[in-house]
């Protein structure tokens, strides 16, 4: 039973707090094409994130994701994925999927301001200026907060 | 492996090699147009419409980011020679994040220079949090359009002069063509073909969103999709246009924005409203 990173397209950075999460754990990305024919990337885009790619300490495999991850159960023993938090729908609905026999663990990204959670409107937020005007507080202080 | 120095993998040759379910694919390269050409082979439709000079990694994040200018941002920003930092493919794929922006800025300054700045990396924040909390806001109208048009006038695909860059506008060619070139579009730009497309020859801001996010190297879809959004009036209370005093203001010294080829956007805000949207009620 092992521990894998899965770094997907937006944690690619190697001081993402997923890799302090688990740092000896081997580090996945899948070169998941219909998941970008679906974000509508092209060419120029693909080429961006494998350049990246080609400067972090991860493993790249290339197939549909929840595939792939079955297939590293299967072969490597994965159990346990530690993963970048994220809004992105599709994403979220493949985590969902794995979760039928691997635990999947989401680790966020530090934030740009702390923002108190009780009177953050959490799904009333519209527009820019109500979210700013409680933002601003802590937006210009060192990691968003005092 | 240091930034620029791509190695050839071992016996890197054979294309069906890439289709093996379950090999590792490699990292290292003898040269960009080989990661090019793997790129291409495992992504087959992709499409072949040029790769861009702007590298990936996070060495390539650093430099920018230790060349920014908040101060010099703040004044010039809606300039599209301005002090903007270039940093936005790299903020897309937290290649760089938010915070590690802004604190880099707080050693560059005091608060007020730094405000325009900050502020613009709190529209990201912003963006991001609409998107985790809506996730589906991002593809259908949030609200009407505010233009005295339905929903059903505006076409769902764009017009093939528009994909390749030989409209009626000088200017949205110029900025067509950046766009498919170098995957980046400076935020005025963005904002002045958004409109183009959506006002001027109304398409959906949809059908929009999709060109811009096949070409961005930044493109998100809640900064894309929401800003799309935010210039059709569905996220907005009023529809953002511009006219040719406005482009040759802020885009002039970038785009060609002579009268003679920019001629649809000729004339008053007032003049332009008439045009844009007759069936609208008074700005």
């Amino acid at each position: 039973m092992s521990r894998f990173i899965w770094l997907h397209e937006d944690c690619l950075r190697a001081t993402h707090p997923v890799f302090a999460h688990a740092p000896q754990a081997r580090a996945v990305f899948i070169w998941d094409d219909a998941y970008m024919d679906a974000m509508h990337y092209g060419l120029k885009r693909r080429v961006f994130i494998y350049e990246t790619l080609c400067y972090l300490p991860v493993e790249i495999y290339a197939g549909d994701t929840i595939d792939t991850w079955r297939a590293l159960q299967n072969m490597a023993g994965a159990s346990d994925i530690i993963t970048g938090k994220t809004p992105n729908p599709a994403l979220k609905a493949i985590m969902q999927t794995l979760r039928e026999g691997l635990q999947i663990t989401t680790i966020a990204d530090a934030p740009f301001v702390h923002l108190d959670a009780a009177k953050d409107d959490a799904g009333q937020l519209r527009r820019f200026f109500k979210y700013w005007n409680k933002a601003k507080k802590n937006a210009f202080l060192y990691d968003g907060r005092p | 492996m240091s930034h620029g120095e791509i190695i050839a993998p071992t016996g890197f040759h054979a294309r069906p090699r890439y289709l093996r379910h379950m090999e590792k694919q490699p990292t290292q390269f003898a040269d960009r147009a080989a990661l090019v050409a793997h790129v291409k082979a495992l992504s087959p439709l992709a499409g072949d419409d040029g790769v861009s000079d702007t590298r990936g990694g996070r060495a390539a994040a650093e430099r920018l980011l230790a060349a920014i200018d908040p101060t010099a941002y703040g004044h010039s920003r809606n300039y599209l020679d301005g002090a903007v930092t270039r940093l936005s493919p790299y903020i897309r794929h937290a290649i760089v994040n938010l915070n590690e922006v802004r604190n880099r800025a707080l050693e560059m300054g005091d608060g007020k220079a730094l405000e325009k700045f900050i502020q613009e990396l709190g529209w990201r924040d912003f963006w991001q949090r609409i998107y985790a909390q809506n996730p589906d806001w991002i593809w259908r109208d949030i609200e009407a359009y505010k233009t005295g048009f339905a929903p059903d006038d505006y076409a769902d695909t764009l017009p093939p002069d528009i994909a390749a860059g030989e409209t009626e506008s000088a200017a949205m060619n110029h900025f067509i063509a950046t766009l498919k070139t170098t995957g980046y579009l400076h935020n005025h730009a963005r904002m002045y073909l958004a409109a183009y497309i959506v006002h001027w020859r109304r398409v959906t801001w949809q059908a929009g969103a999709r060109f811009f996010l096949a070409h961005l190297l930044d493109g998100d879809p809640a900064s894309n999709n929401l800003s799309f959004q935010w210039v059709a009036s569905t996220f907005a209370n009023k529809p953002y246009f511009f006219n040719l005093e406005n482009l040759q203001k802020f885009a002039g010294m970038d785009a060609p924005c002579d009268y003679h080829t920019n001629k649809c956007f000729g004339g008053s805000y007032d003049d332009l409203a008439v045009k844009l949207f007759p069936h609208m009620e008074a700005l």
